[in-house]
């Protein structure tokens, strides 16, 4: 399944959600934003297609906000 | 349900100055109830010391009428005579002016001659009193009068069909121009439902009086709450008093008010306890004062709340807020403290994923110096080498996000150490 990018309002939620997703088993990588993603934040994260739901209750648990998905 | 600090504090002194005030409430009630009651334990026993002189002053005034009475010219001159007519005009004519219920002349047998009121005749001869006088002593004491005597002086109905009366009387010898006694003038005032006494004593000393024959009340200044007078009721705790001798003093109820009362007994000039004088300050004057004295100190406590509470929400209120902006900060360095944490840990992947790239170039590339299909490794290697480019940006990144956090983490700290100082001046009021 393709790639998803998680994107936050600042490179310090990408960071905490980067920690979150670790430690709830989910695997993803941290990365500079792509050229095409509109964010204020310089950090992304990718995850897997197939994750995207864990992702997104792990953010929601641990109160992490992001400010959308790209595909 | 969590109460805030400023709850909690505010709730502390309200109910410190409410303990406090209900601890000196109950003491002042206790101190205040002990002392009035010994105040009235002495006031009701100097006013019965009081009523009891009137009684004993009216017995005097009683046996100076009598004394009097029998003294004069006139009467001795009529019971040496034996006229009747004339004796009965003199007693009647005297009884009215001293306001005597009975007043009667004996021979010297005790065979009645004339009496103020009626023409009954009869003999007094048991009577002690006439017998006294007979024997040329006069006596004068409160007495108990026979329902035959008070039948033959008319006085039945006054006293109301009860078991005799209790009169105040007094008996005289009447003698001769030789001076041997010819008879004997006895005289008195019943006091059964007369009320003189006991309304003068009352308008004197306050409170309320009775005289009891026996146990029940022949005689009372004592208001029913309807208004009318209390009689002819029985009292209790004269019993005690009539069968030991001994005053009472203490509660009583008559006539459905509560009184301090004193019982003291009457006795006659043979010793025997024949009734009592009760006296009696209304319960009320004591527990007004009580009720008068514990509004006053819950007025006051309330003021006191009102006061305490006007001084000590500023107070609380500006201790709630210093701790409100230090707990603010420390929340929010501990916030940026934990990104920080956050930071290094994502920052230690980060490099790693990176080291490992790196790893993975060089066996790439040792493997295509060993001529291992060279261009296949080199497409791999291109791969390898934009997934490290990205790593290495984003280590660039987050190493500026760092330098910046940790820049800040040390102000933050520093932050710390001023508000742990001010909690400790504020907690200890020692400065670090």
């Amino acid at each position: 399944m393709a790639e998803l990018i998680l994107v936050f309002a600042t490179n310090a939620d990408a960071m905490i959600a980067t920690k979150a997703l670790k430690d709830a088993g989910v695997a993803a990588k941290m990365i500079p934003k792509p050229a095409g993603v509109d964010s204020t934040a310089n950090l992304c994260l990718t995850i897997d297609g197939s994750s995207e739901n864990d992702a997104a209750s792990v953010l929601n648990v641990a109160g992490i906000a992001f400010g959308g998905v790209a595909r | 349900m969590k109460l805030s600090l400023r709850t909690r504090l505010l709730g502390a002194v309200v109910a410190a100055v409410v303990l406090i005030f209900l601890c000196s409430l109950i003491a002042a009630r206790t101190v205040l109830t002990h002392d009035l009651y010994d105040l009235a334990r002495t006031e009701v026993t100097s006013e019965a010391s009081a009523f009891s002189g009137y009684v004993a002053s009216r017995k005097e005034q009683v046996e100076l009428l009598v004394a009097q009475e029998a003294a004069s010219g006139p009467l001795r001159a009529s019971l040496a005579r034996r006229d009747k007519a004339a004796l009965e005009n003199e007693l009647s004519a005297s009884a009215n002016n001293a306001s005597l219920s009975f007043l009667t002349v004996v021979d010297g047998s005790g065979k009645v001659v004339a009496r103020a009121h009626t023409t009954t005749g009869g003999t007094l001869a048991s009577d002690a009193l006439v017998q006294s006088a007979l024997s040329g002593e006069a006596l004068g004491t409160v007495w108990h009068v026979s329902p035959q005597f008070l039948s033959s002086e008319g006085l039945s109905l006054q006293v109301g069909g009860q078991g005799g009366g209790l009169a105040i009387a007094a008996a005289t010898p009447i003698s001769d121009a030789q001076g041997r006694t010819i008879g004997a003038l006895y005289g008195g005032v019943l006091l059964n439902h007369a009320y003189d006494l006991v309304d003068e004593a009352t308008r004197a000393i306050g409170g309320a009086a009775a005289l009891l024959q026996g146990d029940a009340i022949v005689s009372s200044s004592i208001d029913r709450p309807d208004g009318t007078r209390f009689v002819d009721a029985q009292v209790p705790a004269a019993d005690d008093v009539l069968r030991t001798g001994r005053t009472f003093v203490g509660s009583d109820t008559e006539g459905g008010t509560d009184y301090y009362a004193s019982i003291t007994p009457i006795t006659d000039v043979q010793g025997r306890a024949i009734g009592a004088a009760w006296y009696g300050l209304p319960l009320s004057q004591i527990t007004s004062i009580i009720g008068h004295t514990t509004q006053a100190l819950v007025l006051w406590l309330v003021l006191a709340v009102i006061v305490v509470l006007a001084l000590a929400i500023p107070f609380v209120q500006g201790l709630s807020n210093t701790l409100a902006r230090n707990s603010t900060r420390i929340r929010e360095t501990a916030k940026e403290l934990g990104i920080v944490i956050v930071g290094s840990e994502v920052s230690g992947d980060q490099v790693a994923a990176a080291k490992s790239a790196v790893q993975r170039s060089g066996e790439l590339l040792a493997k295509a110096a060993a001529g291992d299909a060279v261009s296949e490794r080199i497409g791999e290697l291109q791969k390898l080498n934009h997934e490290l480019e990205s790593d290495v940006i984003v280590v660039e990144t987050l190493t500026h996000e760092m330098s910046a956090r940790m820049d800040d983490a040390v102000k933050r700290v520093a932050e710390l150490n001023e508000v742990a100082a001010g909690l400790n001046e504020l907690v200890t009021g020692e400065s670090a």
